[in-house]
């Protein structure tokens, strides 16, 4: 079978029919895994034994007729989201050798409807980072170009269903980190509105911001996967209760008299030409379709890299307080316990994780809390107020998802501050809990991919899913040669 | 602004972590660059206003304190180095 930007729901038809079954199907994976990936390094483990095992158990339901959406379906998934039993390591020598104890609410969710999962895919270190290359064991590469980022956090997703190595992913996105690698690997990623996804068992970078997604070779297999994820979960106190919308409902309805806001200021100096070209161009074509262009501004856009940073890295210095070398995890050595802790911190963490629980300890400590994080939060309200007036007068805001395609392995990596700067056009989208999808709009003379960002209101996946789908159904993509 | 070695030893104590000479010297380079980038943020004329934080998103109530089954405990303790039926550490008193 012919693997390559296939999609969830052409498969779905195959193994229905019984063109091929689900064991066969999943070795078809494998073996593409097995050709493509030791140059690529998307996956940090593949999972083939498990895999053949649920895919044998997934026929047998095909063969009752008793099939859902997932089902006998291989997918990817980000090395942040606990499966019980299987390696989960986050990309960090910290947790080199775990082993969950207990499955993740989504995996639970996919286990239900009887997924195969073919492996964990690679990303940086404890999702910190957009270029994958903090990773502590396959710092993958973007499958347009093996000298470029594939983007990051969800690095090894992104790319894995880029180079067809899973018709489908999860990833995880804090500041960005579905979208963007998404953008630069040119396949469709969303992340849901706050609250719409469980957390729980999802390794916390930053709580406030933290979302699962998917990352699909279109928006239709995007909306497949978020009705399988979806809902509240008694698990986790901050999942929201809000009704649970099909997401395929407004999949191919007109997007006739749909209003799209375009902020100038993510236009503006510091996103590249062939960028924006792309993005406007984009927008025209959805105006063709009858859509409504609105220009507004979000003035708060140039304070949000440190309004998102100090958030983000005082919940992260939080978070990863949990680590000491002692329960799980990396184990140092010292005499005392307070030497145990440090050495296993030391040396279990890579040096960005260790930058940003500097920074978050900084924002959070006696003195400067005032002066940077309150001053933070005083600016997430700013960002919320200014969202919602926008959302006034447009039903959707569309932006460039980066300000460049994928850049060249190495050249932004020893300049933390450039890196940060980078996330200028997703962070404010997490700040705000709300949802955005990121779809390939167009690519570079060299033919990198260019991804575009539909921003919804929150709990309105649907319509970001119905003006994402429009412009795909007008747009031919192209597959990386590999 | 360059950030002085007090702030950053201060830093590592909280966040209970060390770097040797080199490592000192360079973290301190890069976190004065990423200081200066949060700085910006201090031209930014608001006020944080806890009661209107903007959460209006309906969070699931607080589940029931039922007693449920716990994880096994061989399960959890398989994660751990030097074990023998429970966390071993150093030793802290004498």
């Amino acid at each position: 079978m012919d693997l390559i930007r296939t999609r969830i729901r052409d498969l779905r038809k195959a193994l229905d029919s019984k063109e091929i079954s689900a064991v066969e199907l999943c070795g078809e994976y494998f073996k593409r895994i097995e050709a493509v990936d030791k140059d690529l390094l998307s996956y940090i483990t593949v999972t083939k034994d498990e895999a053949m095992r649920s895919a044998e158990n997934a026929q047998k339901l095909i063969d009752e007729g008793k099939s859902s959406a997932l089902t006998g379906i291989p997918l990817a998934i980000k090395d942040n989201i606990c499966i019980d039993g299987v390696r989960t390591t986050c990309a960090s020598r910290m947790l080199e050798n775990f082993i969950p104890p207990y499955n993740a609410t989504v995996i639970e969710k996919l286990n239900a409807q009887g997924y195969v999962l073919l492996g964990r895919t690679s990303m940086d270190e404890f999702a910190m980072g957009g270029s994958n290359q903090t990773s502590a064991f396959a710092k993958t590469k973007n499958p347009y170009d093996l000298e470029r980022v594939p983007g990051g956090s969800s690095g090894g997703s992104a790319a894995a269903v880029s180079a067809s190595l899973a018709p489908a992913a999860l990833g995880s996105d804090t500041g960005g980190s579905i979208r963007q690698p998404s953008s630069f690997c040119g396949v469709t990623g969303i992340k849901p509105t706050y609250g719409r996804v469980s957390r729980y068992g999802l390794v916390a970078f930053a709580s406030s911001l933290d979302q699962i997604g998917p990352i699909c070779n279109d928006t239709r297999d995007c909306a497949v996967i978020l009705n399988a994820i979806c809902g509240h979960d008694r698990h986790d106190a901050t999942s929201a209760k809000a009704e649970v919308p099909d997401f395929t409902e407004k999949l191919g309805q007109p997007i006739k008299g749909m209003k799209i806001a375009l902020p100038k200021e993510f236009y503006a100096e510091g996103v590249d030409e062939a960028v924006k070209d792309a993005v406007m161009n984009a927008a025209h074509e959805l105006e063709k379709q009858g859509a409504v262009l609105v220009e507004c501004s979000m003035p708060g856009l140039k304070y949000a890299i440190p309004a998102y940073y100090l958030i983000a890295c005082a919940e992260a210095a939080s978070n990863l307080s949990r680590f000491d070398g002692i329960k799980y995890g990396f184990r140092g050595e010292g005499r005392t316990f307070e030497e145990l802790i440090r050495d296993s911190r030391s040396r279990g963490f890579g040096e960005e994780v260790k930058r940003r629980i500097l920074l978050g300890n900084y924002a959070l400590s006696s003195g400067y809390y005032d002066a940077y994080y309150k001053k933070a939060l005083a600016l997430k309200q700013e960002i919320i107020r200014q969202y919602n007036r926008i959302f006034e007068q447009a039903d959707v805001i569309l932006t460039p998802t980066a300000p460049t395609p994928a850049y060249k392995i190495g050249s932004q990596d020893s300049d933390p501050v450039k890196m940060y700067q980078a996330d200028i056009c997703t962070v404010t989208v997490n700040i705000a809990k709300l949802p955005g999808v990121s779809t390939t709009c167009g690519y570079t003379e060299s033919g990198l991919p260019i991804g575009m960002s539909i921003i919804g209101k929150r709990f309105d996946e649907t319509t970001i899913l119905q003006c994402a789908d429009a412009f795909e159904q007008g747009f031919v993509p192209v597959a990386p040669k590999l | 602004m360059a950030i002085e070695i007090q702030t950053i030893q201060h830093l590592c104590e909280l966040s209970k972590l060390d770097y040797d000479e080199e490592g000192m010297k360079k973290v301190m380079g890069e976190m004065s660059d990423i200081i200066d980038l949060m700085d910006k943020i201090k031209e930014f004329d608001l006020t944080y206003d806890d009661t209107k934080d903007g959460n209006d998103i309906r969070f699931g109530d607080t589940r029931e304190d039922d007693p449920e089954e716990s994880f096994p405990t061989e399960k959890l303790l398989s994660n751990a180095e030097n074990t023998d039926g429970c966390y071993v550490v150093p030793k802290v008193v004498d």
